[in-house]
């Protein structure tokens, strides 16, 4: 398959066509694949286009919009858009938005589809064929996909696809997308039936709704009517719905009991916490070696230029401080992976609802908090799955509270300074309860703020909360694997870029005003001016300059005011570098100004990679910005109260 | 064009008198029963419609989780509900399948 990565940047780019060119895009025809979720469409999609993407059981983990190329044994190609999964065309959830506007052909830069692939889950297919009507509506080539068929057959259903087709005037072919069975029809009808429509006819505009066009019934009559339609079809074709699979009755007999259920529950979220933070560790140990054993080679290799002094000192340093997570967060989605897969992400945001609903989130919101405890990015990435818009928003807006690992590497230099390894309670030190309390810290202020929000910015009814529990299935190695390649790539390629801008950037401004012997002392720097300026502001909190710097360095990535304060209390990089800065640090600020530091950096935003992802996901700066100067002004207070305090 | 005049709950035919009052909230489990009306505001009401639950649907409760949260069986697949949303599903109880599952 050539390059599907390279093309999916082209045709349905995030910001219109590029990559390709338009005489390329025009001559191609665009096909659309539209679906449920878990009807097993990206399956189908990664089978037919050999491009891969995320495959899981978790309704709605589809969302971003999945170009791949389908190539033909007589040269011709043509475009697969993977559409989100929905269950109408309300346009009330983010995925229905997204998939509406791109049938109708209203997103930038991106021709209304061709032709249209429509795939349902034939274990469910009364009710997956409520979509049916309105695609038709579209009056585009269409073939309806019936997956899944093997399990229906299995689970003793039964469906004959001659009737449908007569009955709904749509090729009908029958797939199981795991095995690859009848995947080959599929590209047959892509081969044969699809060309590029004539302009004026692809690009007339078109309205979904759930509600069909003309008829000016209420919602629930028009749902309904819908409904006995289809249930018409359904029983021409002689549909026999399947009994219930026994496993999963069994399984979840454990899993959702009321004893049992939260007991497991919590095992997992202890177990994914175990992997982020005791088995990922050796590996990170392993990155971070590599990283400066680099910085190092590069350094004895080139010669001693600004252009050393920027690759090693800014990007190699920068960079690095970020790539060390990586491991972590492919460890994190490595288990998050086969909770989805596997069915049970559904089940956990079910236990997980009641107690999100009494803070004003939902059950959904359970996968990124959780994810937020390694970063917050992928985390934000992950709030996609929160069909709610007004709910997503809110977990998008308190997950950066969640103890994200960059915070450790500082809390762990602050406590080891400050807080003496005295018994605190029990067998518990005064240094793990400081730790446990800067976590609880993180829940206690996202609860709070999850609370205000539904009752200010984002105030609304609750929706109802609606959850399909996915059958029980074995995650298989392939789908895991490739998703860890999807989701590092994403994550090295949003934060790198980002990391890499800020890390030049600071670079830059300690090699100004230049002296006649080449770059400043750092305290003469611009940065360290900066920290002069930023002084007077910090100085209630008990900061001085130098920790001034470190909070402005450190908004490219926490972890980096380590770094910072290390190169500004002069101490040498001599392998015990926490151990010296430990010391330096404990001269130089009040064990209340070092409390109040853990404090600010429990609250503040300092993450420039979380900001920019922000405004991605909300489309705007409207939330980033008020979420950053809102953490800021917690963080302050916080401080404040906190040096008068202790 | 929006055409439909979305009347507040479900249909035009049942007044609130005639619709009985057995909520979904209060069916024992492995009852089936069927779904007469959703007392819901439209836009609250879509995502159910959407996913099945429709006047004359059946539903049968098959569990509860641990939060005290139906979930139940339709068309051969589960959903989990909020025990408030299942309070405002008004049902019916089916005669024949009184004693089923």
């Amino acid at each position: 398959m050539p390059e599907p990565r390279a093309f999916s940047e082209g045709a349905l780019g995030d910001r219109g066509a590029s990559g390709t060119t338009a005489q390329d895009t025009a001559r191609r025809p665009i096909v659309a694949l539209i679906g449920p979720p878990n009807s097993g469409k990206t399956t189908l999609f990664n089978q037919l286009t050999g491009l891969r993407q995320k495959v899981a059981n978790y309704p709605g983990v589809t969302v971003e919009k999945k170009v791949g190329k389908v190539a033909f044994p007589d040269g011709r190609e043509l475009d697969l858009v993977d559409l989100p999964g929905v269950h109408g065309f309300s346009a009330r959830t983010l995925d229905e938005r997204v998939t509406r506007d791109v049938l109708e052909g209203r997103v930038e830069g991106v021709r209304a589809p061709d032709a249209l692939v429509l795939i349902v889950d034939s274990t469910r297919l009364e009710n997956q064929l409520m979509l049916v009507e309105p695609v038709l509506e579209l009056e585009l080539p269409t073939l309806l996909v019936l997956n899944m068929s093997d399990e229906l057959e299995e689970r003793g259903g039964w469906v004959d696809d001659g009737p449908l087709e007569e009955r709904l005037g749509v090729k009908v072919v029958r797939t199981s997308a795991r095995t690859g069975s009848g995947v080959d029809k599929v590209r047959e009808f892509l081969a044969a039936d699809v060309t590029v429509l004539e302009p004026g006819r692809s690009t007339q505009p078109r309205t979904l709704t759930n509600v069909p066009r003309g008829v000016a019934l209420p919602m629930v009559d028009a749902f309904t009517a819908r409904r006995a339609r289809v249930r018409e079809v359904v029983e021409e074709a002689g549909f026999r719905p399947p009994g219930p699979s026994a496993l999963s009755e069994r399984v979840d007999h454990v899993l959702l009991h009321r004893v049992w259920g939260p007991l497991v529950f919590l095992a997992v979220v202890v177990l994914v916490f175990e992997s982020i933070f005791t088995w990922a560790v050796p590996l990170m140990d392993g990155v971070d070696l590599a990283v400066g054993a680099s910085g190092s080679w590069l350094t004895s290799t080139l010669a001693d230029t600004w252009f050393r002094s920027l690759l090693v000192d800014g990007v190699w340093a920068g960079v690095g401080s970020v790539v060390i997570f990586l491991p972590q967060i492919l460890v994190l989605f490595f288990f998050l992976g086969v909770l989805e897969d596997s069915g049970y992400m559904a089940r956990a945001a079910v236990i997980a609802d009641r107690m999100m609903y009494r803070v004003g989130l939902q059950g959904r919101a359970f996968l990124p908090l959780l994810s937020g405890y390694a970063c917050a990015v992928p985390a934000i990435l992950a709030a996609r799955t929160v069909e709610d818009e007004r709910d997503r928003l809110a977990t998008i807006f308190v997950t950066p509270f969640m103890t994200c690992s960059a915070r450790l590497p500082v809390y762990a230099l602050l406590i080891a300074a400050f807080i003496p390894a005295e018994p605190f309670f029990g067998p518990i030190g005064k240094r793990a309860a400081a730790l446990f309390g800067l976590y609880g810290l993180g829940i206690v202020a996202a609860i709070g703020t999850a609370f205000l929000l539904k009752r200010t910015l984002l105030k609304a009814e609750p929706m109802a909360f609606l959850m399909e529990l996915p059958p029980y299935r074995i995650p298989s190695l392939r789908s895991l694997g490739l998703r860890l390649l999807d989701r590092s790539g994403i994550f090295l390629k949003r934060v790198g870029k980002v990391i890499f801008t800020v890390s030049i950037v600071l670079w830059t401004l300690t090699q100004f005003p230049r002296t006649e012997l080449g770059p400043p002392l750092i305290e003469d720097s611009a940065l360290a001016t900066i920290g002069h300026v930023i002084e007077p502001a910090i100085a209630p909190l008990g900061f001085d300059w130098k920790v001034g710097v470190g909070l402005v360095t450190s908004l490219a990535a926490r972890e980096v005011i380590v770094g910072t304060l290390g190169t500004i209390y002069g101490v040498e990089a001599s392998g015990d570098e926490s151990f010296e800065l430990q010391d330096a640090l404990a001269e130089a600020m009040t064990p209340a100004a070092a409390i109040g530091l853990l404090i600010f950096f429990a609250f503040a935003l300092q993450c420039m990679s979380t900001v920019a992802v922000m405004r991605r996901e909300t489309g705007g700066w409207k939330w980033p910005v008020l979420q950053f100067t809102y953490m800021l002004l917690l963080a302050y207070v916080g401080a404040f109260v906190a040096v008068r305090v202790f | 064009m929006e055409t439909s005049v979305q009347l507040p709950t479900v249909p035009a035919a049942a007044s609130h008198e005639a619709v009985e009052d057995l909520r979904l909230g209060q069916v024992p489990l492995r009852q089936t029963v069927e779904l007469v009306s959703i007392d819901l505001p439209p836009h609250h009401a879509e995502p159910l419609l959407e996913r099945g639950l429709l006047p004359g649907c059946r539903i049968c409760p098959i569990r509860s989780s641990p939060g005290g949260d139906p979930i139940i069986s339709i068309d051969g697949s589960l959903l989990a509900l909020r025990k408030e949303t299942a309070a405002c599903l008004c049902v019916r109880i089916l005669e024949q399948f009184q004693d089923a599952g």
